[in-house]
């Protein structure tokens, strides 16, 4: 008997594509065991999130603890739709947005076996938002302002949880989402996490050399079955950039890449071939802090002309090396969600023909009373640090060009913050990383009259009014449209205009699966827990 | 020979105490103090925290008050607290001491072992091409910044072997065979720049005994030449060959801060790099004056060592 042609073919076709499904699925079956070793952006001050802010911090103690949310590491962009629940095993808003009720996992303990329950969130985030009634109190509380909208957090049961809100605030969820919001045990002193960790997460701490390394091991009773993979995961400081790269070619490191640019990664790849290199978009930005203080810089003509000279192709071109995306307050899209559209992104001050704003920049000067005859003189402030120094060079070249008498001052890391709180400067570059994409992070802290990090002084009763309400719409379009509002009328009131948003980069051996980058947030991605080693 | 030590000992204290009084000097001139670097990486600046933080710290008092409590710990042996870390200073400072120690020893033996013999052999050889190898040797050493050379020595490894040193510290009483070869390089590439200064002094002091009446005497009485050059120019040229040991040894301790980024060795050099950074004030002053000890001891070892090669040296007399 003669089977009919097509019926051969689709029978083959059906075998093959059988085959190499079980070859792809076998080639996608997480594998366990391993040690992964990389390197964090630097030594971390303390292993207590709550404590600190920088990414070396989230990096090297988000393997250790949980929150009540996260972010999924699987999806790229961080969003109020990408949340995942950890500790909480569910949650829901009630009374219009007024209070946020989490269900918490009945089956999580912590590293030293204790188990865990609503009175350590209770614990954790009465600390954080310094309530009166509070069982601790953090040295250094950099993200108070997060929770400055709690009124009061309740632990009706062992099992549940109430935030209760002044107003509506529907992006709370995803500060608590942040690397920066992990869950505390109330047992453990917090001095304690100094130097340890006791945490729920699916690494426990195997041991910490302070400036030198943070080694965990797998927590055999993580409470999400079948993670992690690694039996473990090392953090090896590595100052020098050459060293970190020369660690990575040579095998001793399976992902590289934190604070690196694109040269490094280039380089690292040009070595071994094999490397995989990941180029993604970051939320950390490269802002124009201008005094509001300090005349003639309450001039919005001088203002609007130093922005106007600034630019945008030649800062890409320049101090980026072609490494960064343009855009206003907020993120752009595609990476960012509350970023302007891309065709007003293009419309901003310094992004059109070079030339024609210049001109219009002396012409503003001109009319403010500086020109050939009387030029601006004026000094460009920045961090002594040489990711600082190459945009704020680049500044003063540019500033020149519109007659400009522009000098830089670099001031030492350790008095930057201080100098800027005070407002002891001019003009000064500075960079921004914002924990979550988000508009009330990101607005609140850096733009609200008053604001401990509202550096340039920048006070709008009008933006502030708008950034409360933006911050209790619950609608995401209608929200997103006032966001939008805020970050046009800010763009056009010079008010610490962003030069870009920079690229962060990774490089990973093949062997390395599994291992997250987001585009909108280099904080909140350091979990782990799903990574595994194809050895 | 023993009023002249107690006498040189006294005088170290009182260089020590001297030192003291500049280090914490310069550190307080540094622009800030560790609460500013705190909130400075923290981004923010909350006054009533920064307050209680210092209160905390107990920065907030007179520095001569500052600078009695900490004369009075050390007198007592106690280093404080690593203001950074909450653990106490000792336990920072112990675990790094080996580590830069043992570079330190292993860099100056190379330079030894490399730096004498060449240094001999050029001023016998003298005008000879061996003797323009070996300066010319010796004058890349001293050319080359060991920061480049280490990054060089990196950049060869991982190009042609696939390999550098491990960028974990294994003890020697864990792997003996391995923290060899995590040490071996640095230690070479330090080593390097050190020898071609040995090789230098030892050239020129070998020349100007070489020159000397009792060499020729010995070189007419027909003695072999290893005598002559190895047992009676050597022992007479190596005075100024020891005190650059001497000094060499001092800088080593203190000096390898790029040796030790460079090839991420634990070390006391790096860990003060972090700690100036820091303002870590603790860490900073114990470890300088750690530093400052090895220097004058290392100055009194070769005093004393003077008299052992030249016995004509009387000290203590006028």
């Amino acid at each position: 008997m003669t089977l009919p042609r097509p019926l051969i073919a689709l029978a083959l076709t059906a075998v093959l594509a059988v085959l190499v499904s079980v070859v792809a699925g076998t080639a996608q079956t997480p594998k366990y065991g391993g040690v992964l070793v990389t390197h964090p952006l630097s030594a971390t001050p303390s292993l207590s999130p709550h404590e600190e802010s920088t990414v070396a911090t989230t990096q090297q103690a988000s393997p250790c603890f949980n929150n009540l949310v996260y972010f999924d590491p699987a999806k790229t962009q961080e969003s109020v739709d990408t949340l995942i629940p950890e500790l909480a095993e569910k949650w829901s808003w009630q009374d219009g947005y007024r209070n946020l009720v989490f269900f918490l996992r009945r089956d999580v303990k912590w590293h030293d076996g204790k188990p865990f329950t609503s009175d350590d969130v209770k614990y954790t985030f009465d600390m954080v938002r310094a309530a009166p009634d509070a069982r601790a109190r953090l040295k250094v509380n950099p993200r108070k302002l997060w929770f400055d909208n709690v009124e009061a957090i309740e632990a009706p049961d062992r099992h549940t949880v109430v935030f209760r809100l002044k107003r509506p605030q529907p992006s709370l969820l995803l500060m608590l989402a942040s690397g920066y919001s992990a869950v505390y045990p109330a047992h453990v002193p917090l001095a304690e996490f100094k130097n340890r960790c006791v945490g729920t997460g699916p690494f426990k701490l195997k041991e910490n050399k302070p400036g030198e390394s943070v080694e965990y091991v797998k927590n055999p009773d993580y409470f999400v079955k079948g993670r992690p993979y690694l039996d473990g995961i090392k953090f090896v400081v590595i100052r020098d950039r050459s060293t970190q790269i020369a660690a990575l070619q040579s095998g001793q490191l399976d992902v590289a890449g934190s604070g690196w640019n694109r040269t490094n990664a280039e380089d690292a790849k040009a070595g071994a071939a094999k490397l995989v290199m990941v180029e993604r978009d970051s939320n950390v930005n490269d802002n124009v802090l201008i005094n509001y203080k300090r005349p003639p810089f309450n001039d919005r003509r001088v203002r609007h002309a130093i922005n106007l000279a600034l630019d945008r192709q030649a800062y890409l071109i320049g101090p980026r090396q072609g490494a960064a995306t343009f855009g206003g307050a907020l993120l752009p899209k595609p990476a960012g969600v509350w970023g302007l559209p891309a065709a007003e992104v293009t419309k901003l001050p310094g992004m059109g023909d070079a030339a024609k704003q210049k001109a219009e920049a002396r012409r503003l000067l001109a009319e403010a009373g500086f020109g050939p005859g009387k030029p601006l003189k004026l000094t460009v402030s920045t961090r002594q640090l040489a990711i600082y120094v190459d945009t704020a060079s680049w500044m003063v070249d540019q500033l020149q060009q519109v007659g400009i008498e522009a000098t830089l001052e670099q001031i030492d890391t350790g008095v930057w913050h201080p100098k800027m709180t005070r407002l002891e400067y001019q003009v000064a570059l500075n960079l921004t990383g914002v924990g979550v994409d988000d508009a009330d992070a990101q607005l609140f802290e850096n733009y609200r009259c008053g604001s401990q990090r509202n550096f340039s002084g920048y006070c709008s009763e009008d933006i502030d009014r708008l950034m409360v309400e933006q911050s209790q719409t619950v609608d995401p379009k209608k929200r997103l449209a006032l966001v939008n509002e805020i970050d046009r009328k800010l763009q056009a009131d010079g008010a610490r205009p962003i030069l870009g948003w920079g690229k962060q980069y990774y490089v990973w051996w093949p062997h390395v699966k599994g291992w997250a980058v987001h585009d909108n947030s280099i904080y909140n991605v350091g979990r782990r827990q799903d990574v595994w080693l194809d050895k | 020979m023993r009023t002249y030590v107690v006498k040189r000992l006294l005088i170290a204290v009182l260089t020590l105490v001297g030192m003291s009084v500049v280090i914490f000097t310069l550190l307080r001139l540094a622009p800030g103090n560790i609460t500013d670097i705190i909130f400075e990486s923290a981004g923010y600046v909350e006054e009533g925290d920064r307050k209680r933080l210092e209160i905390e710290l107990g920065i907030d008092r007179p520095v001569v008050v500052q600078y009695a409590r900490w004369m009075g710990d050390l007198v007592r042996g106690e280093l404080g607290k690593s203001y950074r870390y909450d653990l106490p200073a000792w336990a920072i400072i112990k675990p790094r001491l080996p580590v830069t120690l043992e570079l330190a020893v292993l860099a100056l033996g190379f330079s030894v072992l490399m730096g004498v013999p060449s240094g001999v052999m050029s001023a016998v050889r003298r005008g000879r091409p061996s003797d323009y190898v070996l300066r010319v040797l010796s004058l890349a050493g001293l050319s080359m910044p060991s920061f480049w050379l280490a990054m060089i020595v990196i950049l060869v490894l991982v190009r042609s072997l696939g390999w550098i040193p491990s960028m974990t510290y294994v003890s020697p009483f864990e792997n003996l065979g391995a923290n060899l070869a995590q040490f071996v390089v640095p230690a070479l590439a330090v080593g390097y720049r050190s020898s071609a200064l040995i090789m230098r002094i030892t050239r020129s002091a070998m020349l100007e005994v070489l020159r000397e009446d009792y060499i020729r005497t010995a070189w007419a009485k027909g003695q072999r030449e290893r005598l002559v050059v190895w047992r009676h120019a050597l022992k007479n040229a190596s005075l100024p060959v020891i005190t650059l040991i001497g000094i060499e040894f001092a800088f080593l301790i203190g000096g390898l801060i790029v040796t030790e980024t460079v090839f991420n060795l634990p070390g006391v050099a790096r860990y003060l790099v972090d700690a100036i950074q820091w303002r870590d004030y603790p860490i900073v002053q114990n470890l300088t004056m750690l530093i400052a000890t090895v220097v004058v001891l290392a100055n009194l070892t070769v005093d004393l060592l003077y008299t052992w090669l030249d016995p004509r040296i009387k000290y203590g007399q006028a």
